[in-house]
């Protein structure tokens, strides 16, 4: 009878233990926003291309 | 003989003048920089010239306009090409340039959020969040 019990709580344990942890995927992907900065760089790597292009269409600008 | 040689030094030196002011013969349209200065037409944070929103601009100047950002792209897609950007980064950087010196008072542009905005004596213009401060 004792050895039952022990059997029974034994088996209520494994039963606990075998709960399946869920992870959730994220239902949309994980946005990282890097445009401002690509961006930034590009028109300051552009700068002193575009000070040329307004001095040189004085008719456009 | 000296008369002559300074003759044709005068000569050389008013042909490289001329040369020189060639490019200032290239005006800006001037119905387009009137209508820019009554607030009609302004400058986008885009690289573009644009009809601000509830004003009535003539046919001629909406023409004027289109006629004038076809040729910016033109100039855009050229330099860009150059220095391995697209034209609407160099759009963009020129953009840059413009908001942070070209706008008048008094003048309309339109900001990053697309609202069209006066630009007043006491406040700064609004210059787009992609240029470097």
């Amino acid at each position: 009878m004792r050895q039952f019990q022990i059997f029974a709580l034994l088996g209520a344990v494994l039963m606990a233990a075998c709960v399946p942890v869920r992870v959730v995927a994220p239902d949309r992907p994980i946005e990282i926003n890097l445009n401002v900065n690509i961006r930034q760089e590009v028109v300051v790597r552009l700068e002193g291309q575009a000070r040329d292009l307004l001095q040189d269409n004085p008719d456009l600008f | 003989m000296v008369r002559k040689l300074s003759l044709g030094f005068a000569a050389l030196a008013l042909a490289a003048g001329l040369a020189a002011a060639a490019p200032a013969f290239a005006q800006a349209d001037s119905v387009v920089e009137a209508a820019r200065a009554a607030g009609t037409v302004g400058e986008q944070t885009d690289g573009y010239l644009g009809i601000v929103a509830g004003a009535s601009a003539s046919a001629d100047v909406r023409a004027r306009v289109d006629q004038i950002n076809i040729r910016r792209r033109a100039a855009y897609t050229e330099r860009a090409a150059a220095s391995g950007a697209s034209a609407n980064e160099m759009a963009a950087a020129v953009a840059c340039q413009i908001f942070t010196s070209r706008i008048d008072v008094g003048e309309r542009y339109r900001n990053e959020a697309g609202q069209w905005v006066q630009r007043t004596a006491s406040a700064p213009v609004q210059v787009p969040s992609f240029c470097s401060r």
